[in-house]
């Protein structure tokens, strides 16, 4: 063994994953270390997210277990349209509720946790929208505001769930360079839901493509997944990837019919 | 000014039907903001309905079975009983085959209709059918009363003790969860506030203005805008206008208690109404 290994955050081992009794996909096995970027892409409905979901704990396995090697801070971004914007909160409300599981019950947030979420804000790049209504903000702001409201626990591993779903390409874009910013400024780790590999190929280190429906579970590191092997195997076509201006291009072969 | 002095002679007579309609005002303004945020308004009346249930069967078993249920607090246990079981199953049992609005259009329409069936079958008239949808809270006895107070004290308690969890497992349940509450248990706790304000307030003010202060002072408040705390502090101040202010207009005017209620609730949503009409 050369250098040391970056520790394990949390990890799943032959774990089956799943709602009820029968587990969607059986054998899963992820690990995440500290300074990961992981992007888990596959179709919709192909459960990722309920391997995210499992990962998190806030899943119960069916099967196998959870290595956790001590407790974790983690910051979770669900999907913008699963937050119902019909609650009359400001931008700086939502990000404040990212203290409330540190604060423990019967506490109230004080100075210290509204300085928390001012700076997470300031670090997504909308410092100055805490005062604006959650509801008024446009799609892009509303995903940085459930960044920073991921941020504001002071996270160790953050978990985003389908970040860029529903943005036009420019907002798609500086939404995952926010998200690779974080990545690059320390030792954050971070986990990723797309069903879109072309706008997570450029960002993410590893992959995991998941597909319960044809019983696929594969991880690995960017180059080992982005090959006509595992990606043909993942869209059950030929795939061709390229890398044009230094990006990843990712493209079904349109060979004959579709 | 004959009208005031017969009113203050008779205190006797509405100090304990007003003072309920304020408790049970502020109770309902306030939790409203909650039922409606979480987009729960007909799991209200459903609710409102199934603790009606919980009354008659309570007057049924008094009436047919002897069971001793004649005063308030065995009635209230009853409705209580009922709107507690009937909140924590409305909010476990989502079967995946139908929209939540289908379940809770069921629990409803089967509620009102045993209303209708056990109330028809009761032999003291005194129980009106009438009386327990749209309410007359003319009488209210002192145990009531204090029902209502110590339900109102136990929702103010745990609202203002749990208010971060109950409002993060609300507006956000997935990242609750994800982040470690337990949001089940917090909407557990929900539910039963809201179970025990409805059948409290509603044996004294009847189903249809419960239903009312439930949904429209919270709807006026929102309506306004304002920010989210701003919004439960104006909730509930309109929800004790409406109902204070309907019982005392009921009281000079003549007019019925329950139905004046919510008119004048839902005159509150005019002001906000207005003000988008303009926007």
């Amino acid at each position: 063994m050369g250098a040391a290994a970056p520790p394990t955050l949390v990890a799943l081992h032959r774990a089956g994953v799943g709602h009820g009794r029968r587990p969607l996909l059986t054998g899963v096995e992820l690990s995440v270390t500290a300074g990961d970027f992981l992007a888990m892409v596959g179709p919709n409905g192909g459960g990722k997210t309920t391997v995210l979901r499992s990962l998190l704990g806030a899943l119960p396995l069916l099967s196998g277990r959870r290595e956790l090697p001590r407790p974790l801070r983690v910051g979770y971004v669900p999907q913008r349209d699963h937050v119902d914007a019909i609650w009359p909160l400001t931008a700086g409300e939502v990000v404040l509720m990212g203290r409330t599981p540190g604060l423990g019950i019967l506490h109230r947030p004080g100075p210290g946790d509204r300085r928390a979420g001012a700076e997470a804000l300031a670090r997504v790049g909308i410092g100055d929208l805490a005062e604006r209504r959650y509801r008024d903000l446009s799609g892009g702001q509303r995903q940085r505001t459930l960044i920073a409201r991921a941020l504001a626990a002071d996270p160790e591993l953050l978990a985003v769930d389908e970040p860029t779903n529903g943005m036009d390409p420019a907002a798609e874009l500086s939404t995952m360079d926010v998200l690779r910013d974080l990545h690059a400024g320390g030792a954050l780790a971070v986990v990723m839901v797309s069903h879109r590999l072309d706008a997570v190929a450029n960002y993410a280190r590893s992959l995991a493509f998941v597909d319960h429906e044809r019983g696929i579970f594969q991880v690995g590191s960017l180059e080992e997944m982005l090959r006509p092997g595992p990606l043909s195997a993942l869209y059950g076509r030929a795939v061709e990837v390229r890398e044009v201006g230094g990006r990843w291009l990712v493209q079904p072969v349109s060979g004959g019919r579709p | 000014m004959s009208g005031l002095g017969s009113f203050l002679a008779a205190r006797e007579i509405w100090q304990s039907p007003l003072a309920a309609s304020v408790l049970a005002g502020a109770l309902l303004g306030f939790l409203g903001v909650y039922v409606v945020l979480r987009r729960t308004v007909f799991v209200s009346a459903a609710l409102t309905q199934i603790s009606t249930v919980g009354l008659v069967v309570g007057l049924f078993l008094e009436e047919r079975l002897h069971v001793e249920a004649e005063h308030a607090h065995h009635q209230l246990g009853m409705a209580m009983g009922f709107a507690v079981v009937g909140a924590l199953l409305l909010g476990a049992l989502r079967p995946r085959r139908l929209p939540a609005e289908a379940t809770v259009g069921a629990a409803w329409v089967a509620a009102s209709a045993a209303v209708v069936l056990g109330i028809s079958k009761l032999v003291h008239a005194s129980h009106d059918l009438g009386g327990m949808v749209f309410g007359n809270a003319v009488a209210v006895p002192d145990d009531e009363l204090w029902m209502i107070g110590a339900v109102a004290l136990l929702c103010a308690v745990l609202h203002l003790a749990f208010a971060k969890e109950i409002a993060f497992a609300s507006f956000d349940p997935e990242t609750a969860t994800a982040l470690g509450l337990r949001v089940r248990g917090w909407d557990a706790v929900l539910s039963l506030t809201v179970g025990l304000a409805i059948p409290a307030s509603a044996r004294a003010l009847g189903a249809l203005p419960v239903f009312a202060l439930l949904t429209l002072p919270a709807s006026a408040a929102l309506l306004l805008g304002l920010r989210f705390r701003a919004v439960f502090a104006l909730a509930t101040l309109l929800g004790v206008l409406a109902a204070a202010g309907g019982y005392l207009v009921s009281w000079f005017a003549e007019t019925p208690t329950g139905a004046t209620m919510v008119l004048l609730a839902a005159l509150a949503l005019l002001p906000g109404a207005l003000r988008r009409a303009k926007a």
